[in-house]
C-alpha cells in the first residue's frame, strides 16, 4: 500500500533539505513546479534550495512553473531503487515512455542541475501512489 | 613520491577544408593504433580509463584527440570562427579524422567513438572503408534524431549546467557516482559546441537507406550499445547493425551513452570482446 501524500511530503522535504549534492549548489534554487502521478498531484514550492511548502492538495487555480505528468505506474518505476531502462531520469522517460514535461520549460532549464537531483530521491524516498 | 602517468599528451596541427586546427591528443602504448573520438560537446578525458588501462596499451597505441573546438583543440587559428553559427557537418567531421590520422602517419588504425563519433564511425566506415582496419560505432545508429535543441545554449539558462545535466540521465544509475560526476564535469566545459555538434549527430548524419553499402569486408563494424541509453536505445543499434552486410551488434548490460566514461570496467569487458573480434578476421 502507497504511503500517504501528507507522509510522502515530510519524507521528501528531509530528504531534499538534508541532501549535500543540493545544498552544495542551493543558492537560486528557486521555482514551483507540479507532480501528476494520476491519483495524486504535489505542487513543491522551492525557495534558495530549501522545500519551502508543499501544497498536497491543489486547487484549479494554484500555479506552477512546469509540471511532470506521467501514469502511477511510471510514477512507481522512478521510485525503484534502481529503476529499469528508459524510467531513469526524466529525459529518458519523456523521450521513451509516458512522462509529458509540460508549463515553462526555461524555469526546468534554469534549475536542472539540482532538480534532477532532487528527481531521483524518489529511490530513497519512493511515491505516495 | 610523484605518481607520473604514462599517458603523454601533445599538439599536432592539421590543415581542414581551409581550417587551421592545432589539435591536442593524449596517446599510450603500442601496436595497432586505435584511435577514439569522445562524444559531442565533451573531450578527450572521457577515455581516461583505456588510455591506462595495460591489457589495452599492450598491444594497442591508443590515441584519444580533442575534436577541434573542443578540451584543448582550439577553433580554426585562421578564421573567425565568431562570426559565423557552428554546425559540424559529416564532410568535415571525416576529413578531420583523415587528416589527424595522415599527421600521425597511422598504418590502419581502429576507429572507436562514442554517440557523435559513432555515427561518424559508421561514415567512415561507408565512405573511407580502406582508410581503417575497423570502426567500433558505440551508441550509434543510422539516424538519431531529436537532440538539435536550442536548450543546450539558450542565453537565459546556465548553459553549462543544461548540458551537464540534460545528459545525466543518458548514464546508467549503476555507474560509480565518482565517474558520473566526471562526466558531469566534462560536459559543463562545452556546452558552446555541444548543440553545433548535434547537429551532425540529429541532422546531418543520415544514412538510412545506405547501411547495405558498407562493405565489411574491408572495413568491419563492431557495433556497441548499453541498456540504458535512451537516445540510441539498443534497438536502434541493433536494427542499424542489422541491415550492414556482416555488421556485427554487442549488446552492453547496465551501462549508458558514455560507457567508457561512465564505467570503464564494464565497458571494458565488451570492448576487449570486441578488439578480439577484428584481430580474428585478419
Amino acid at each position: 500500500m502507497a504511503m500517504s501524500v501528507r507522509d510522502w511530503a515530510a519524507r521528501f522535504s528531509e530528504a531534499s533539505d538534508r541532501d549535500p549534492a543540493i545544498a552544495a549548489m542551493a543558492r537560486h534554487f528557486t521555482c514551483v513546479y507540479l507532480w501528476d502521478m494520476g491519483a495524486v498531484q504535489v505542487i513543491v514550492r522551492m525557495v534558495d534550495g530549501l522545500v519551502h511548502e508543499i501544497n498536497i492538495a491543489p486547487g484549479p487555480l494554484d500555479s506552477y512553473d512546469f509540471a511532470l505528468r506521467a501514469s502511477p505506474e511510471t510514477w512507481r518505476e522512478f521510485a525503484r531503487r534502481v529503476p529499469a531502462p528508459m524510467y531513469h531520469g526524466i529525459w529518458s522517460a519523456s523521450f521513451r515512455r509516458d512522462l509529458k514535461l509540460e508549463g515553462n520549460l526555461l524555469v526546468l532549464m534554469q534549475n536542472l542541475r539540482n532538480f534532477t537531483i532532487q528527481f531521483e530521491l524518489l529511490r530513497k524516498v519512493g511515491v505516495p501512489v | 613520491m610523484a605518481k607520473h602517468s604514462p599517458v603523454i599528451g601533445r599538439y599536432v596541427t592539421i590543415e581542414v577544408d581551409g581550417c587551421e586546427y592545432k589539435v591536442f591528443y593524449l596517446r599510450n602504448g603500442s601496436g595497432t593504433p586505435l584511435v577514439c573520438q569522445h562524444t559531442a560537446g565533451c573531450h578527450n578525458h572521457q577515455w581516461r580509463d583505456l588510455l591506462e588501462d595495460p591489457e589495452i596499451t599492450a598491444n594497442y597505441d591508443v590515441i584519444a584527440y580533442d575534436l577541434a573546438r573542443h578540451g584543448k583543440s582550439d577553433p580554426p587559428l585562421n578564421k573567425e570562427w565568431w562570426k559565423e553559427e557552428y554546425r559540424l557537418t559529416a564532410e568535415h567531421y571525416m576529413n578531420f579524422i583523415l587528416a589527424f590520422c595522415d599527421a600521425l602517419d597511422l598504418e590502419d588504425p581502429i576507429f572507436m567513438g562514442s554517440s557523435f563519433g559513432g555515427n561518424v564511425a559508421l561514415q567512415l566506415a561507408l565512405h573511407h572503408p580502406d582508410r581503417f582496419r575497423a570502426v567500433i560505432p558505440v551508441e550509434a545508429a543510422e539516424h538519431a534524431p531529436g537532440f538539435f535543441l536550442e536548450w543546450w545554449r539558450h542565453p537565459h539558462a546556465n548553459a553549462a549546467q543544461v548540458c551537464a545535466s540534460g545528459v545525466w540521465d543518458l548514464m546508467a544509475p549503476q555507474s560509480p557516482d565518482r565517474d558520473r560526476w566526471l562526466t558531469w564535469h566534462y560536459y559543463t566545459q562545452g556546452s558552446e559546441v555541444f548543440q553545433g555538434d548535434l547537429y551532425f549527430y540529429s541532422v546531418d548524419h543520415d544514412l538510412r537507406g545506405r547501411l547495405g553499402d558498407i562493405d565489411t569486408g574491408r572495413c568491419p563494424v563492431i557495433m556497441m550499445t548499453g541498456t540504458y541509453d535512451y537516445l540510441t536505445p539498443p534497438e536502434a543499434t541493433e536494427n542499424t547493425a542489422r541491415q550492414i552486410p556482416g555488421g556485427i551488434y554487442i549488446e552492453m548490460e547496465d551501462i549508458g551513452h558514455f560507457p567508457m566514461s561512465e564505467n570503464y570496467p564494464v565497458f571494458s569487458v565488451y570492448l576487449k570482446e570486441a578488439l578480439r573480434l577484428i584481430e580474428e578476421r585478419r
